[in-house]
């Protein structure tokens, strides 16, 4: 879902007075910015730390970072955008620890694709298979319905280069299900 | 234009080039398999999002959030009282209160335990207990005093230290609350004692800090 329909889907107040309001100790606006994030912030996190746990610490992670820096939001590019920035850093931490405390899982070669699995299926598995941003660009916007301009914000790259990765996220997928498939 | 094989790619960027592709793959099986592919990819992608309840993150968070905001209220409160103390003016109060202060701090090193009493020394003996609370009463009785004295005062300023103080004596007198439900369930705790000890040394050293305020040429 785009950002402005998870927007529209609060109440009349606006992302700028949510977050106002809670720079004053509102809770309750926060916890509306909260119950319009929150879903598809998880997801985002599962997808890059594959355990809902990680994913829950890295979400809590990034709201009580969010309320801290609300003060210093810019609101150029819109809340959306950077509360998914945060959300990006707090996984990416969140990675770094878990990779200095085992040897992780993701970190291995991923197995190659069997020709008998679902579509659905393939594609998870040979997304584990491409370069990690056009990863991130098929995911943002084929997956969690982010629009380019929205992922580019969130990215912090032109537009242009969100619409070039996700091209080559689906051209490299295409050719991995292909030789998976034939 | 004749459409190709090798077009479907650039089709694939150029939406004007669709229809064209579509054109071409009702006659060729392999462009037709990868045009499906390529817009199946869209399709299916929605159904990888992972969703799951978390019914205690949102509580979590708030409560950590709750907490933090306590302990800035609280630093911000006692960065707020840090006013010297004109002890001219209060020096009939401080004199009374210093004693009862005194009688209150020197019960804690008081005589060793009974053998009746519990013999670890976190814990306080009966006799010793009974001084305490004997002591903590008139110790109580004195701040209630000083509060009356206060209060009035306290109630008509409306200025910005007024309220910080008042703010810090609503959150002391709930602290206060919570602590002394805390000993009357361990009564021979001497750590929980203690920090009741502080918690109205706290509210006498505002309220002393409200008088002389008050006093104070504005």
């Amino acid at each position: 879902m785009p950002l402005a329909m998870a927007a529209g889907r609060l109440t009349a107040r606006s992302d700028a007075d949510l977050i106002q309001a809670s720079k004053r100790g509102d809770l309750s606006a926060f916890e509306e910015i909260y119950a319009a994030h929150a879903g598809r912030m998880k997801s985002i996190a599962f997808h890059l730390l594959a355990d809902r746990a990680d994913a829950e610490d890295a979400v809590q992670e990034a709201f009580l970072k969010i309320y801290k820096a609300a003060g210093a939001i810019q609101f150029d590019s819109g809340l959306g955008p950077w509360i998914y920035r945060i959300l990006l850093n707090c996984c990416y931490d969140t990675g770094r620890k878990r990779k200095r405390q085992a040897e992780s899982p993701l970190a291995a070669e991923p197995p190659a694709i069997p020709n008998n699995v679902p579509l659905q299926l393939a594609i998870r598995r040979a997304l584990d298979r491409i370069h990690p941003q056009y990863r991130m660009v098929f995911w943002l916007f084929e997956v969690e319905g982010f629009r380019h301009s929205e992922v580019a914000a969130i990215l912090e790259v032109p537009e242009g280069t969100s619409k070039k990765w996700l091209f080559e996220a689906k051209r490299e997928l295409k050719r991995l299900l292909t030789e998976s498939r034939a | 234009m004749t459409f190709d094989c090798k077009d479907l790619e650039r089709a694939l960027v150029i939406p004007e080039l669709l229809p064209d592709a579509r054109e071409h793959a009702k006659v060729c099986d392999a462009c037709r398999r990868e045009l499906w592919l390529w817009s199946e990819m869209s399709s299916v992608a929605p159904g990888l999002r992972e969703e799951w309840e978390t019914p205690d993150l949102w509580p979590n968070i708030r409560e950590t959030l709750a907490a933090q905001q306590k302990a800035a209220k609280r630093r911000s409160l006692s960065g707020r009282f840090k006013t010297p103390f004109d002890w001219r003016i209060m020096a009939g109060i401080a004199a009374a209160l210093a004693i009862a202060v005194s009688i209150f701090i020197v019960k804690y090193s008081g005589p060793a335990p009974t053998p009746a009493a519990p013999q670890d020394s976190d814990f306080l003996t009966e006799q010793t207990l009974k001084e305490v609370e004997k002591t903590e009463a008139a110790y109580r009785a004195s701040i209630d005093k000083l509060s009356r004295l206060a209060q009035p005062k306290l109630n008509a300023a409306e200025n910005p230290v007024a309220i910080a103080a008042r703010e810090k004596l609503m959150v002391l007198d709930s602290e206060i609350t919570n602590v002394r439900s805390t000993v009357n369930h361990n009564r021979f705790n001497a750590q929980l004692q203690t920090d009741l000890a502080m918690l109205y040394r706290d509210k006498q050293d505002t309220l002393k800090e409200i008088l002389q305020h008050a006093q104070s040429p504005q």
